[in-house]
């Protein structure tokens, strides 16, 4: 649940992309999006990308801010509180899907504090490739859907993992996949 | 305007006059352009990271590091007719699209260190940059015209600057 609404998350999917081919995964590069970038340390250290739409990331704002500012138009809003109401949204469901991952492990994590971006799904997909890029020519994506709110204002986003590079290994272990 | 050649990640792409040297959504990598405007021919290259540190992945995509994208460029724009004495440069990139407090210095701030690395190189091997547009939190999207030898750069919310 968020802000009272019911969340719908999918099975998160895993796969292997060459970090050449990253820019245009998800569709359009030069399409506008909102993402929000945490890192993780612990047990399972890795990077986690929330992302969306850059229509869905400012409805997923409104909502958040409408059910804190009483009076105070939508708009009135600066745009620095929008990012920081963003970033902190982002943060919630990535601490969330964090959790459950590290829930299986029985692993512990600390989480940074969240950083937002606006720019072209190209850009903000090559901060992945050039974190991957560091120590090969393949990128691990764990990848998953969440649909916020029934259908009339429902908000898409994506989550995306980023392990780092061994992490993956004891990740595994612990889960007895070897 | 002549055919638009898309240059993905970590590729390298020598081209004639009138084409159009293309790069979608550049974040923390650098568009290095290199050029010969008498002999019509031009360059770029997509560079992700400072620093190949001799690795043996630098052989087969020389474009991914600055230290063998730079040489390996030079070397094709010669080839492809360029007068090493006349070579200019110009260059866009390496911006941070997020800031972490707390984090490892230099674990998301490889675009200034890519510029850094470019700029250093680009002065080693005597070749002038005319322009360039570097850092801050932004993506952009570059175009190369080789007709009138612009860059063009292009920042969402921002609109359009030709250097």
């Amino acid at each position: 649940m968020l802000l009272d609404r019911p969340v719908d998350m999918d099975v998160p999917t895993a796969e292997i992309v060459s970090i050449y081919r990253l820019a245009e995964y998800y569709g359009d590069p030069l399409s506008p999006v909102s993402a929000v970038f945490v890192r993780s340390e612990g047990d399972f250290p890795c990077s986690l990308i929330f992302l969306q739409s850059e229509e869905d990331g400012q409805t997923l704002v409104d909502l958040l801010l409408s059910s804190q500012c009483g009076n105070i138009l939508l708009e009135d809003i600066p745009g620095e509180i929008r990012d920081s109401a963003l970033a902190e949204g982002g943060n919630i469901i990535l601490s969330a899907f964090l959790n459950a991952v590290n829930e299986l492990t029985s692993g512990v994590a600390s989480i940074s504090v969240p950083s937002a971006a606006h720019d072209m799904l190209g850009s903000i997909l090559q901060v992945m490739a050039v974190l991957f890029g560091q120590y090969g020519d393949d990128a691990l994506i764990v990848d998953t859907s969440l649909r916020v709110g029934e259908s009339s204002r429902s908000i898409a986003g994506k989550i995306v993992l980023l392990p780092d590079p061994g992490s993956l290994e004891s990740l595994f272990g612990k889960l007895r996949v070897f | 305007m002549g055919k638009a050649h898309h240059v993905g990640m970590a590729d390298l792409v020598v081209l004639s006059s009138p084409e159009t040297l293309v790069t979608l959504g550049l974040g923390s990598c650098i568009g290095l352009v290199i050029y010969d405007s008498a002999a019509r021919v031009a360059g770029m290259v997509h560079i992700m990271l400072p620093d190949s540190g001799k690795s043996p992945a630098a052989l087969e995509k020389p474009g991914k590091y600055a230290d063998t994208a730079i040489p390996a460029l030079i070397e094709e724009v010669c080839r492809k007719g360029g007068v090493r004495s006349r070579l200019k440069a110009k260059m866009a990139g390496g911006s941070q699209m997020f800031a972490l407090p707390g984090a490892p210095a230099d674990f998301l701030a490889v675009g200034s260190r890519n510029s850094k690395e470019t700029l250093e190189i680009l002065k080693r091997l005597g070749i002038p940059l005319v322009a360039s547009d570097l850092g801050g939190n932004k993506g952009r999207t570059v175009e190369f015209s080789t007709e009138t030898w612009m860059l063009s750069v292009r920042i969402l919310g921002k609109g359009t600057t030709d250097i």
